[in-house]
């Protein structure tokens, strides 16, 4: 799958394109604004990550540029600014999600996968691990037919560990996906989700993925 | 004081002696002026009968008419002095008593000496005099009627451009960006007043201005290089083989780098806040947004093993914008949940006026109501930032709410009232 990724500040593109490479997503860098509206314009992307302070333009143009081109190419808005009228702006003019400076790269994934998954099959999509299957229309989630209860976190959790398969996520990640909030560095609460969410789909059937890393993270992963 | 009862306290009386003092002195000067004129008046009837004795070399006749009398007595007093001497007399037909003015001179008539004496009434001095203390009187009273009329609304008017300039001063919000608007005034002192006024609030505002867009700049631009920090410490993550020396590197670097970007946040969020940059406060439903809030934690309290007890009106209405109504109810509930016991209890109470969240939790530590402040925080609280309830706060002020935290009962409550 390929991405744009549209953003002045090198390093920071270097990290995204070596965290979603390593994850097989082809990336393209856009440094400023006529190399994106040029990238943007030959080329079709699956997701489109825009920096929306661009030398040599705004980046909400290249946006309005996409949707006057009646792309379907989806756009996550990424704004240092965190600014209100850049995220209601963005959004109106047709960007599928936002997300402010700065950010876990783990989300960053996550939300560019959750993008894709509406786009290509209109939320309709089915994500399998395993034994492991999961209807994120139904949120359904069943390991050999085995229906697996899960609360509303842990199914985010799940979601979010599979987005990120094979990666190591940090507990500030989690606990800012999960609630908005990095929990003033008390992860009490994320060990006693993994935990549950461990226990329930070991229950049903499935191995243990969910790996300790460190004490820093976890790595959801078959090995 | 004010100022009007002040220059009144000072300016009645003075005015009240000043008049009493003109009334007086003009009371003499009347008298001695009107009795100078009798005695003229008198003067001119001594040369008239000196002069009738003269030719005739007898006495005139005395007469005694109502304002002036003429008598004769014989005297054996060869040094008789003339002598001008007011005579009080009674008139029993008006059951009054008359002041005459009275003029004894010597006379000698055929060689018999007599003491002539003429006298005049001065009743219509005296009247005169009585007129004068009446009008006097009547000036006096007229006159602090005027004064008072004046005060209260001459003054009231002319001190009105002041009144006003100092209600704009007392409603002046440093944040606030409305701008201060001064009447236009014809008084010089008031005139200058105002535009030292407008110069010093347009000063202060340019600094504020100045600092809070510093502030602002200096949280934006620290986000780029964050973001690069906690994305590359990301990346390290994901190396295989990790020594432990290098673990504990990258966590430390981590820790830091978490802190540092919630800290940046937190203040940006603050600086947007106090800029109203969240202008868009429109009636949004306040009982769904908390029940939200608590569904979003729900999870957390079960953990916990946290009872919940809500008591919540539905439908309550609130002039805020979204989102921070948002931060402000997830603020408190976390809070009330990260700082609660294992089995403890938490209580969220909604009404028309009020949002109240009490929970359980360790004895308060310090002044408690320093806990809205900036950078302070419980002790046992480890990473907090301690800017959770300052966020509150502000959001609070924003819109008019108070909030305050009390400790009751072994229950932490904090209570928000809306106006």
């Amino acid at each position: 799958m390929k991405i744009l990724i549209i953003e002045d500040e090198k390093s920071l593109s270097e990290s995204m394109s070596a965290y979603l490479s390593a994850l097989d997503y082809h990336c393209d860098i856009a440094e400023d604004y006529n190399s994106a509206v040029y990238k943007t314009e030959y080329n079709d992307y699956d997701c489109i990550l825009l920096d929306i302070t661009l030398p040599g333009g705004n980046g909400l143009k290249v946006l309005e540029q996409l949707k006057k081109d009646k792309k379907t190419d989806g756009v996550l808005i990424i704004s240092a600014k965190n600014s209100l009228d850049d995220k209601i702006k963005g959004l109106n003019l047709g960007a599928d999600d936002y997300l402010s400076k700065p950010f876990h790269l783990s989300e960053l994934n996550a939300r560019i996968a959750a993008i894709i998954r509406r786009k290509r099959f209109d939320g309709n999509s089915v994500l399998q691990f395993g034994n492991i299957t999961i209807d994120t229309q139904s949120k359904a989630v069943t390991v050999e037919n085995n229906q697996v209860e899960l609360t509303k976190k842990e199914y985010e959790l799940l979601i979010y560990f599979l987005s990120n398969k094979k990666r190591i996520i940090s507990k500030e990640a989690i606990a800012e996906h999960l609630w908005g909030n990095d929990m003033a560095g008390n992860f009490d609460f994320i060990y006693t989700h993994i935990k549950n969410l461990r226990k329930k789909l070991m229950d049903a059937g499935e191995a243990d993925y969910i790996k300790s890393v460190y004490g820093m993270g976890y790595k959801f992963t078959m090995q | 004081m004010k100022l009007l009862a002040k220059y009144n306290r000072v300016n009645i009386p003075i005015t009240i002696i000043t008049l009493l003092i003109t009334g007086i002195g003009f009371y003499f000067i009347i008298h001695y002026v009107l009795v100078h004129q009798l005695d003229k008046d008198l003067r001119i009837e001594q040369e008239e009968i000196i002069h009738y004795i003269k030719e005739k070399n007898s006495l005139p006749e005395a007469s005694n008419y109502k304002d002036q009398k003429i008598e004769f007595q014989p005297t054996n007093d060869k040094d008789f002095k003339t002598t001008f001497s007011p005579e009080d007399q009674y008139n029993q037909k008006e059951d009054e008593t008359e002041t005459f003015r009275k003029l004894e001179f010597l006379i000698t008539v055929n060689g018999k000496n007599y003491i002539a004496t003429v006298k005049k009434s001065q009743q219509e001095t005296e009247d005169i005099i009585q007129l004068i203390l009446v009008i006097t009187f009547s000036v006096i009273v007229f006159l602090l009627l005027v004064l008072f009329i004046a005060n209260r609304f001459l003054l009231a008017k002319l001190w009105e451009p002041f009144n006003h300039t100092l209600a704009q001063l007392k409603h002046f919000n440093l944040s606030s960006k409305n701008k201060i608007e001064l009447q236009k005034t014809h008084i010089n002192e008031f005139e200058e007043l105002n535009e030292t006024v407008l110069f010093m609030t347009q000063k202060v505002k340019r600094d504020y201005e100045s600092l809070k867009n510093f502030t602002e700049n200096a949280s934006h631009e620290t986000q780029t290089p964050l973001s690069i920090i906690k994305n590359k410490i990301e990346l390290l993550l994901q190396s295989e083989n990790l020594d432990q020396i290098q673990i504990n590197a990258i966590q430390s670097l981590n820790d830091a780098a978490s802190r540092l970007s919630k800290l940046n946040q937190s203040l940006l969020l603050l600086a947007k806040i106090e800029n109203h940059q969240f202008e868009n406060a429109e009636k949004i439903n306040f009982s769904c947004v908390l029940n939200q809030s608590i569904e979003n934690f729900e999870e957390l309290a079960i953990i916990k093993n946290i009872t919940i007890q809500k008591n919540i009106d539905e439908n309550i209405f609130l002039k805020i914008n979204d989102s921070l109504a948002e931060i402000l109810v997830s603020n408190i509930i976390l809070n009330a949940i990260k700082h609660n016991f294992q089995d403890g209890k938490l209580k969220i109470d909604l009404s028309l006026n009020s949002l109240i969240v009490s929970n359980t939790g360790d004895d308060p530590h310090e002044n408690t109501e320093k806990l809205f402040e900036r950078f302070k925080k419980d002790s046992s609280s480890g990473d907090s930032i301690g800017l959770g309830l300052a966020i509150v706060k502000t959001i609070c002020e924003t819109y008019g709410f108070v909030v305050s935290y009390y400790y009751k009962e072994r229950m932490h409550i904090v209570k928000i009232v809306f106006k």
